[in-house]
């Protein structure tokens, strides 16, 4: 019999025994290690632990992403997880939305942005931390933080997320009269007015300028708030007028307007109602209603004058010398454009100052003041050609051209009615020579 | 059923050992006559885990290969074993789910261990298809009480994971969610928390941030906290876990009730929803606090233990369950629950005496 048959040969089983456990101490304990020894440490700068722990090998070994996620869980944050999960997915989504056609396509993701997946742990749990206290003054101010936290581009659709997630935590603070919730409904109105949703932006400036009234609240910089919610609400009212009045909406361009105007008034403030004066003022302009433009247009001309605001000024005196224009009160419209010419010459507008007088220019030489209407209209061609505006360059070409040959007109045709072998010697001469007058003196010498 | 070996008598080289524990053979079962035990208890056990089951299926697969002449012969033979094999794979790793399920875990290590070898034989020894059944002798390691039997299994199963990038998030969550549990009987609760909350960012990748699978996660994380005493953490993942619950069940009693269809909830989630919602309400009486919250906590799992009899056909328990969760949601200033709960008391009125 040979050996081997006798004595068993050395098999280790492949598993461990079930009945009794018969792995050794040594055993289990090495196995973890080697394990760890083949991940790297994840950061060399403590050097007292030689060991390396399991969250510092997870830091090395998972995306960023999770490491917050697992960091939040661990204290107990679901609502911080979910929500940073929820935010996450919905910006790859709208990342990977359009493909490469997408702008957003070439932006860096969120969670590539370790500071800013930080930044939103911090704040969020934070929060949370109020929310279970029951604090939502804390959760609210957590949220305003965050919104303005983000904003990069691409990133308008988070700001905007926190803001209305602030309002609901504001409506849930009680103590306090309801100035949080004013204030979050400000914000998202603001945010809502540069991102051009009028509709939603008017609707949160009703509500603050509803919750502001007749409170003694003032924001930081010591202004009251009802003030700023006029302010807000004047100019939502103003651009969606504006809207009105290109769809050619007029009668709601004016009802719009006239509550703006209203706002304006009870704000006491002189700039505003000024501006909204001018808008309301055009507004009835369109329509054809020169008189009661004329009023409203006058009051944004006092009000800009008394302020200094040149610029309202130009604007005004130009709406009210278009106005005259059509009204047929040509005399008086010259006069305003002028003044108008005056303002923007002062200011250095040069672009104004074309438009005055070139509308000067062209009111003369309609009324059949040749003259001054090519003197008015050659200025504004000069203008024109300083700012380099091609269209408007080419349009005083045109007038310039026209009006200087209507100055022709009525000699032209007295020649040639005339039909002296002198008068016709002159109109070959003249064209020959192509000069914007007969010169009597030098045919005369002929 | 059994024939005595001796293992001297034994072939050369082809040494007999004990299915379970791998000592010398002295039985052989004499049904598939390729399975041998050192001794009548282990052929019992074995018999009554898997082995009932399994034994004709192994025959094939234990076989030495017959002798083939051509390459397609060959060919269709290891097919026929592999397919044989998987079908062994899923079947004992079913069996001792249900074993596991049933709280029997003596009954599901010898399943588990078949499968593992199984699987071995099928994939190699370092194959990520391994890890289901080390989870499976984990667990029941960690529920028969030998932790570092049960730690050895998941630190393979882990570096196993850890060795395939391309692991799939499901195995993943499983993974992390036995680790915690191992750890919350070890009485380690910041290693049990880290698991547990890796366990629900798998999940809510997988199935959803509302899925009830996520919220499992949440619950056994509460239960760690509960023995941490941070008990607004806890109520905080407890009505979690109530409202996912509750959109759940509402959603699948909604397409019962209009739709009629007929999607009833699985074994699994019936008696996982059973036990997580029972020990929810035990907690929410412990408290007895008469605070509103309180009120409606109750009352919504309540409901949710009356949709989740209805779904499962118990009338009576579900007829119980909803007038208690009528009566508390009736103390409640908020009566968003009421009318559900009336809709579906009538519901089940209707169906129990329906079946009568």
């Amino acid at each position: 019999m040979s050996a081997s048959a006798i004595i068993p040969q050395q098999r280790t089983p492949l598993l461990p025994d079930i009945s009794t456990s018969k792995i050794s101490a040594k055993d289990r304990k090495t196995r973890p290690q080697t394990q760890k020894k083949q991940s790297p440490p994840a950061d060399n700068s403590n050097d007292q632990t030689t060991r390396v722990t399991k969250d510092e090998i997870s830091l090395y070994r998972n995306s960023q992403r999770q490491n917050v996620c697992v960091a939040m869980l661990r204290e107990g944050f679901h609502r911080s997880f979910e929500e940073l999960f929820s935010l996450l997915q919905r910006f790859e989504e709208a990342r990977q939305a359009g493909g490469p056609d997408n702008p957003l396509w070439y932006l860096p993701s969120l969670q590539e942005q370790p500071e800013k997946l930080l930044t939103l742990q911090t704040h969020l749990t934070r929060a949370e931390t109020a929310f279970r206290a029951g604090n939502f003054a804390k959760v609210y101010e957590e949220q305003l933080a965050l919104a303005g936290y983000f904003t990069g581009p691409g990133e308008d659709w988070l700001s905007l997320y926190f803001h209305q997630v602030a309002l609901r935590s504001a409506q849930r603070v009680r103590l306090d009269g309801g100035r949080k919730e004013a204030e979050a409904n400000a914000n998202l109105a603001r945010v809502y007015l540069e991102q051009g949703q009028l509709d939603l932006a008017k609707e949160h400036f009703e509500v603050f300028h509803c919750l502001s009234k007749e409170r003694p609240w003032w924001d930081a910089t010591g202004r009251p708030l009802q003030q700023c919610a006029c302010e807000g609400l004047c100019a939502v009212y103003t651009q969606l007028a504006q809207g009105a009045l290109q769809s050619q909406e007029y009668e709601l361009a004016i009802e719009i307007l006239s509550k703006a105007f209203n706002i304006a008034k009870e704000a006491d403030d002189e700039e505003m109602q000024g501006k909204v004066a001018y808008w309301v003022g055009l507004a009835y302009h369109r329509v054809g209603d020169p008189k009661t433009a004329k009023e409203y247009l006058t009051m944004s001309l006092n009000t800009s004058t008394v302020l200094g605001d040149t610029e309202c000024q130009g604007r005004a005196y130009k709406a009210i010398a278009k106005s005259l224009e059509s009204d047929g009160k040509l005399e008086e419209a010259v006069q305003h454009l002028e003044k108008f010419a005056e303002v923007s010459r002062s200011n250095k507008q040069q672009e104004n100052l074309e438009e005055a007088c070139m509308s000067m220019g062209i009111i003369y030489s309609n009324r059949g003041e040749y003259e001054r209407g090519v003197e008015y209209l050659q200025q504004a061609y000069e203008l024109a050609k300083s700012v380099c505006n091609v269209g408007r360059l080419q349009q005083a070409q045109v007038c310039v051209g026209v009006t200087r040959a209507q100055r022709m007109l009525p000699s032209f045709s007295a020649h040639t009615n005339n039909g002296n072998p002198d008068d016709i010697q002159r109109i070959i001469t003249w064209k020959d020579r192509r000069q914007d007058a007969y010169d009597y003196s030098t045919v005369g010498k002929k | 059923m059994s024939a005595a070996v001796n293992p001297l008598a034994n072939p050369k080289g082809g040494k007999k050992l004990c299915e379970l524990c791998h000592k010398p053979a002295y039985l052989q079962c004499t049904k598939c006559g390729v399975t041998f035990y050192c001794d009548i208890a282990h052929q019992e056990a074995d018999w009554l885990s898997i082995h009932n089951r399994v034994c004709q299926m192994l025959v094939p697969v234990r076989t030495p290969t017959p002798f083939h002449n051509l390459q397609t012969e060959r060919d269709h033979h290891r097919a026929e074993i592999r397919k044989a094999q998987e079908q062994l794979i899923s079947m004992s790793e079913e069996e001792a789910r249900r074993w596991l399920f049933e709280g029997r875990c003596q009954e599901a290590l010898p399943a588990a261990r078949l499968c593992l070898r199984i699987a071995m034989e099928t994939h190699g020894p370092n194959a990520v298809q391994l890890v289901p059944a080390y989870l499976l002798l984990a667990e029941a390691n960690v529920g028969l009480g030998s932790p570092s039997l049960a730690e050895e299994y998941l630190s393979q199963a882990e570096w196993t994971v850890l060795k395939t990038p391309d692991c799939s998030g499901v195995l993943r969550h499983r993974l992390h969610r036995n680790l915690g549990s191992l750890y919350s009987t070890t009485d380690n609760p910041d290693a049990a928390l880290q698991h547990y909350a890796n366990d629900v960012y798998y999940a809510s990748e997988q199935y959803g941030l509302d899925s009830i699978v996520t919220c499992g996660g949440y619950f056994l994380m509460a239960s760690v906290f509960q023995k941490q005493n941070k008990m607004d953490i806890v109520n905080s993942l407890y009505s979690k876990v109530a409202d996912s619950w509750h959109g759940h069940l509402s959603k699948l009693m909604e397409n019962r009730m209009k739709l009629s269809v007929h999607q009833t909830l699985s074994e699994v989630e019936r008696c996982e929803g059973d036990r997580t919602l029972t020990s929810m309400l035990e907690q929410q009486e412990e408290m007895n606090t008469d605070s509103a919250l309180n009120q409606f906590n109750s009352a919504q799992l309540l409901h949710c233990l009356s949709m989740l009899w209805s779904l499962a056909g118990s009338w009576t328990k579900a007829l119980q369950f909803g007038h208690r969760a009528l009566v508390e949601s009736q103390r409640v200033k908020d009566h968003s629950l009421t009318g559900p709960i009336q809709e579906l008391l009538t519901w089940a009125q209707a169906q129990h005496t329906h079946t009568h």
